[in-house]
């Protein structure tokens, strides 16, 4: 507990803690100063002087270093000659602070009428126009008109691209520097900076491509003024013009809180559409920040290719029916025929308890589609009030096998702020990643070795370990909290239970299990994976898992999408069921489609990877009969004589809690519940914080801590199996922006797309004759494919990375020949 | 490849070891100074190559070439005359100076004369007030200081770094 310190401020006594700054002092207590380039969340560098206040210190007396005295007795206070910024101003024990006098208003008239001299009056056209501090300080203290020549104002560029995602307006640019500060010191992508200076400063991105940043779009929130915006929405609508929606980003198991806006309007057919996608602050998920893939990565939801019928297969053709049509042959064909069910981890709690109560009632089973294993993650993951934000001196955090600056950006960030604040970070992996910066520790196996690596790790006896592994178990030995992050990288369904139980088997030794700040956390590929798990679905990476004959049902999986080899697993059912979005290669393959709407379209919740159950709300009405998932499997339930709750979602979640411990006591309700949150961001206030909202619908809850699971006896590492003679080791990574079927359809980043590119040591390709930027030919068993060659010194020898989502047929591990593809031209 | 890397490997060398090891961006303003008096300006090309050197973004190298005016971005002349017309200067008449020599030289400021040797630039303060008009001359990698000046004498230097200018093209 750190000291504190009473002042007044504007004749009211205040305590906080020591180190507080005058301007977090006022407005934790309610009083606003306003502020442009302050930012609750960066360091205070005091630019635009807009924050000045009246400050007083108690009077002391040099020769008795004792206060001096009023002759009513209380300390004399001596006012300083001049306005402080209250940003950069600390409190002290007695100060006497005044924002409201004709002093400090005359400061702020006049600091506004000189950030004005050359600010366009725009306002009508500008996208900030009705969020813009700027234009509610002016109107608050501006003055009516300026001394400033309007001749003489400067002209400067208006539309200039920092790269394609974001446009900079240059005279609309106070110069408060937050852009920069932002990419500097929260993301640690320094690439944006000034240029020149005095009346010539501007903001400038030399980096490749522009703006290259997975976090750029938090500076659009940020920036004070309508500088900078997103090319998403840049002259997309009003801000008084939409409505606001609580959701969750869907793109990965972070869970980030947003806030869509929408609207009604003529360009879109007179539908209600998404507009943008803004953060909404959650201090213990994403702060009041969200990655680059959350905001533009809802135009899935919206995208024409939509399914908007159901379609049935006649004659060979799939044909659009009614739903009661489409509901009776699933009655017909389904009767008394266990139900085999596959399901992705973009469906809701809800959809997935549905789905494991039809495979129970018809006598079938439910599977999780994923090629990661998190059946440990229910007991081992975390739980009560776990805060990444509150890891740091003391703490350990252990990332294995992935690169989360690339599989989940927010967390990535979460990691390095506590290896700021002081935690130990150990970072495992075959190749440095971006945490490597802030690591205490790096360990590097060798792809396949990395339940070794963890067991080593692990053991008490460290003889054989490696000197980093060593010194790694030696800083786990006095960490007061554990929490561990394992992803996919080099990994299949197989490898990942290794890694998985290895970890675990790490938290049970060093004690961590149960500690309130400690545990497992799966980096899953889909942002309700954890659910599945949570309700005991079994991992599947494909069909092959499942058995054959009985009722084939999938919902949000495309099996044959990822792997045409997957089709033969279709033809020896009796009736095959798709539920989807889009006509995926599995539903082409389907007796049955159904449609469903999406997740932004209705209600539910999705279970973070930091097990947190929260809720997303419609931001948009539902497409006219389409209905969520539950609730179609509910109908088709209902069709063979199943009882399934249908016909909320919080119904649904209430009876799930009834039964599964993990999720007991929790309601809709419970997770709609908020609590004041530090910084104060969203209102109206003049402390500007961003256009991040306030979280007024729901912080989410941990769920607690499951049942033990038995571990698994099977062996738990990747099978090597008939390996080609001169055939290279294929391992699969995860690149962010990929072109997965709820991401492709955000074509704003097709530019920097990850391209389907096999990343290998130039020793490993020498050999082979393959060459930079060449296509080489992979040949796979019944699926070969084509992909550029990348040289990358960081790929350990005899092995490729291959990126997921990217049309290549595999998610684990393989080996195979590759060749270069001769130019005929040339031969 | 990075040339600096290849043209300077002992001097790169050098100036990194005037600072510690985990402060190496402290050398990018030396390495810039290095590359300017080897190509006449700074190229993106250089600002890349000092970035990869001194382990900093090109955007940070690129906003240090744009902080001073000592480093340019565009290929001026062989030699950046540099005025300072800031206050003081300005009340010794440094103004009026710069624009009787530019009138005198037919160019404007920060133009370069047809012949490529001479830019004129307007710059701040070059801490020289009290010996006002002054300007320092950029060029083959030194900078030299002229106080005291009148267009004449200005004239005068002029001459002297064409003369120069053509003697070394004759080499």
């Amino acid at each position: 507990m750190s000291k504190m310190v009473t002042l007044s401020i504007d004749g009211r006594s205040v305590t906080v803690p020591e180190n507080t700054l005058v301007v977090d002092a006022a407005k934790m207590n309610g009083i606003d100063i306003p502020v442009f380039c302050y930012h609750p969340k960066m360091k205070p560098v005091g630019m635009c002087r807009m924050c000045l206040v009246e400050i007083g210190r108690p009077m002391i007396d040099r020769a008795t270093n004792q206060p001096v005295l009023e002759d009513n007795g209380s300390p004399k206070i001596q006012f300083s000659p001049k306005l402080e910024t209250s940003c950069t101003t600390p409190v002290s024990e007695g100060m006497v602070v005044l924002t409201r006098n004709d002093k400090v208003e005359a400061a702020r008239k006049e600091i506004i009428e000189f950030i004005l001299t050359s600010h366009p009056l725009d306002c009508p056209i500008c996208d900030k126009g009705g969020e813009c501090p700027l234009q509610n300080l002016t109107m608050r203290f501006g003055s009516k008109e300026g001394r400033f020549l309007f001749d003489e104002k400067m002209h400067l560029a208006k539309h200039v691209p920092l790269g394609e995602l974001i446009w900079l307006d240059r005279e609309r640019c106070i110069q408060c520097a937050r852009c920069v500060r932002f990419q500097h010191d929260v993301v640690d992508d320094p690439v944006l900076d000034f240029h020149n200076r005095g009346r010539s400063l501007e903001i400038m991105t030399f980096s490749e491509p522009g703006f290259g940043s997975y976090f750029s779009g938090n500076t659009t929130d940020i920036c004070p003024v309508g500088a900078l915006t997103t090319a998403d929405f840049r002259f997309g609508a009003r801000p008084w013009e939409m409505k606001p929606a609580a959701s969750l980003c869907a793109q990965c198991p972070v869970g980030c809180n947003l806030e869509y806006t929408v609207r009604r309007e003529a360009k879109s057919g007179g539908a209600t559409v998404i507009k943008r996608a803004l953060p909404r602050q959650n201090e213990s998920v994403n702060e009041i920040w969200i990655c680059d893939k959350g905001r533009f990565g809802y135009h899935y939801t919206q995208d024409p290719a939509r399914l908007g019928q159901p379609l049935v297969r006649r004659d060979g053709e799939l044909v659009p029916v009614t739903f009661e049509e489409a509901l009776k042959i699933i009655a017909e064909k389904a009767a008394h025929q266990p139900f085999q069910i596959l399901a992705g981890g973009k469906l809701s709690t809800e959809d997935l308890a549905a789905l494991r109560g039809l495979a129970q009632e018809s006598g079938g089973k439910a599977w999780l589609h994923t090629y990661m294993s998190g059946g440990f993650t229910p007991h081992y993951g975390l739980s009560a009030d776990a805060n990444l934000g509150a890891l740091g001196q003391g703490d350990a955090v252990l990332v294995a096998a992935s690169d989360l600056h690339e599989e989940a950006p927010i967390w990535w960030l979460r990691v390095k702020q506590a290896a700021e604040r002081g935690a130990a970070l150990i970072v495992m992996n075959p190749r440095p990643t971006r945490l490597k910066k802030y690591a205490r520790h790096v360990i590097r196996y060798a792809y396949g070795e990395e339940s070794l690596a963890v067991a080593a790790m692990a053991e008490e006896n460290l003889a054989l370990a490696g000197e980093e592994i060593r010194a790694a178990a030696e800083t786990l030995k006095s960490a007061r909290n554990l929490v561990i992050f394992y992803g996919s990288e080099g990994l299949g369904l197989t490898g990942s239970k290794g890694l998985e139980q290895a970890l675990a088997d790490l938290l049970e030794r060093g004690g961590f299990t149960g500690r309130e700040n400690s545990g497992l956390i799966g980096v899953w590929h889909a942002p309700n994976l954890q659910a599945g798990f949570e309700l005991g679905l079994p991992p599947a990476e494909g069909l092959a898992d499942l058995p054959a004959g009985g009722v084939l049902y999938l919902a949000a999986a495309d099996p044959a999408g990822d792997d045409p080899r997957q089709a033969a697993y279709f033809s020896g059912r009796e009736f095959v069921i798709v539920q989807d979005l889009f006509l995926t290669e599995s539903a082409k393959l389907a007796d049955v489609v159904l449609p469903v709407l999406a997740y932004t379209e209705r209600e539910g919740t999705f279970v973070s990877g930091e097990r947190r159950l929260q809720r997303y709300y419609p931001a948009l009405a539902a497409r006219p009969g389409l209905k969520a998932d539950f609730a179609l499997t509910a109908l088709i339930a209902k069709s063979l004589g199943y009882e399934l709750e249908g016909r909320a979602a919080s119904l649904a979640l209430e009876k799930l809690a009834a039964s599964q411990p993990a999720f007991e006591g929790l309601n809709y309700l419970k997770l709609a519940e908020v609590h004041e949150q530090w910084p104060q961001v969203g209102g109206s206030d003049l402390y500007y914080g961003g256009t991040s909202y306030a979280n007024r619908q729901g912080l989410g809850k941990h769920l607690s801590r499951a049942a033990k699971p038995e571990p698994d006896a099977a062996p738990l590492r990747e099978g090597i199996r008939d390996v080609p003679k001169n055939a290279l080791r294929l391992v699969p990574h995860t690149r962010l922006y990929d072109a997965g079927s709820t991401f492709a359809p955000s074509r704003l980043l097709d530019q920097r797309r990850a391209r389907r590119q096999l990343r290998i040591h130039p020793r490993s390709a020498e050999p082979l004759g393959l060459q930079q930027g060449s296509q080489a030919l992979i040949e796979l068993e019944g699926a070969p494919f084509t992909a550029e060659i990348v040289l990358d010194e960081t790929i350990p020898g005899g092995t490729a990375l291959y990126p997921r989502s990217l049309g290549v047929p595999m998610n684990a591990p393989f080996h195979a020949v590759v060749k270069p593809v001769f130019d005929k031209s040339a031969s | 490849m990075n040339t600096i890397l290849n043209d300077y490997a002992d001097e790169v060398q050098a100036i990194l070891a005037r600072y510690p090891q985990d402060q190496k961006r402290s050398a990018v303003m030396p390495l810039i100074h290095l590359v300017q008096a080897r190509d006449g300006y700074v190229t993106k090309q250089a600002m890349t190559e000092i970035a990869e050197i001194v382990g900093i973004s090109v955007t940070d190298v690129a906003s240090v070439v744009g902080f001073y005016t000592l480093y340019h971005e565009e290929k001026g002349g062989r030699y950046h005359l540099q005025v300072c017309t800031d206050l003081p200067c300005a009340l010794r008449g440094a103004d009026e100076f710069l624009a009787k020599l530019c009138e005198n030289i037919g160019i404007k400021v920060g133009e370069t004369t047809p012949d490529g040797v001479i830019t004129i630039e307007e710059v701040t303060c070059l801490a020289g007030c009290h010996h006002a008009p002054m300007f320092q001359v950029q060029g083959d990698g030194a900078i030299t200081y002229h106080e005291n000046q009148s267009v004449d004498s200005a004239l005068e230097i002029i001459a002297e770094l064409r003369r120069k200018a053509a003697a070394q093209e004759a080499e």
